[in-house]
């Protein structure tokens, strides 16, 4: 996402955010609208200007959110994966595609 | 505001107690056997969740009537080291088709001696999800957001709730 890369160094007018990149300016326009509704960016008037920034709020409880799934999940991976393997596994009587007793080796 | 941009980032690593062939299958061949039963995008909750081992091939969860619902694609694929995924579900927990609103998941092993492997994942592009974020809003304030605890998780997969920290 451009436009978000373009805030993180400072606020920006959207005609500043145009001149620099290869979508009209209502295109640009309405990505900010939609940051700007999920809370990940900000607007504020500096007089006759409409400058937008990044909200650090906003931007850090996206990241939890990820970071919390990834927690969870990595430590139930770190049960799964540190089993005995030679105790019979759960297996959901399914066949998967890549193949259970696929070994990888280094190329 | 460099510090900014990597804020959209999440990285973390975590240490197995098995080789790295293990640690690579139990992570994308054997998905449904840990991965959070209640973090799905089906109606129903998924049997399995398949990784098509190739570049260009789909991450899926399938539930027991047969239903698909895609997560994202293989983007790079060198096994039993390295697979990078595109992940297309917005915090919502929905499908978002659009590659320009996937994120990016890039799992990497490192053996530490025949039976460890340092297992270090990096979900980057965060930011991409915007759209489904007024939803994560409402999840995030929600009563018992993210609801059960590992204890509950591994119980209910019948192992023993003794883990340890090691999560960086």
């Amino acid at each position: 996402m451009a436009i978000f890369d373009r805030l993180t160094h400072g606020p920006l007018a959207v005609h500043e955010l145009a001149a620099t990149m290869p979508v009209s300016r209502p295109a640009v326009s309405q990505h900010l609208r939609v940051l700007k509704e999920a809370g990940l960016v900000l607007d504020s008037k500096a007089g006759t200007r409409r400058l937008y920034q990044l909200d650090p709020e906003g931007v850090a409880r996206l990241r939890a959110h990820f970071d919390q799934v990834w927690t969870r999940a990595l430590r139930a991976f770190e049960i799964a994966a540190s089993q005995d393997p030679t105790l019979p596994k759960e297996k959901k009587g399914e066949q998967k595609n890549a193949g259970t007793g696929r070994k990888h080796r280094r190329p | 505001m460099p510090e900014l941009a990597e804020s959209t980032v999440v990285r973390k690593s975590i240490r197995v107690s098995a080789p790295i062939e293990r640690a690579f299958s139990v992570f994308v061949e054997q998905m449904e056997t840990w991965w959070p039963p209640d973090h799905h995008m089906g109606a129903e909750p998924f049997q399995s969740i398949i990784i098509e081992p190739r570049i260009g091939g789909r991450w899926y969860e399938r539930d027991a009537n047969g239903v698909e619902g895609l997560w994202g694609f293989v983007r790079a694929w060198d096994p039993p080291h390295r697979v990078t995924l595109s992940w297309h579900i917005g915090p919502n927990w929905k499908y978002d088709p659009d590659l320009a609103t996937a994120s990016d998941v890039e799992l990497r092993f490192t053996p530490e001696g025949p039976s460890a492997t340092l297992v270090e994942l990096t979900h980057s592009g965060l930011e991409r999800h915007g759209e489904g974020y007024q939803q994560l809003r409402e999840i995030l304030d929600g009563p018992d957001a993210w609801g059960r605890t590992l204890e509950e998780f591994a119980k209910a997969a019948g192992l023993k709730a003794t883990t340890r920290e090691t999560s960086a």
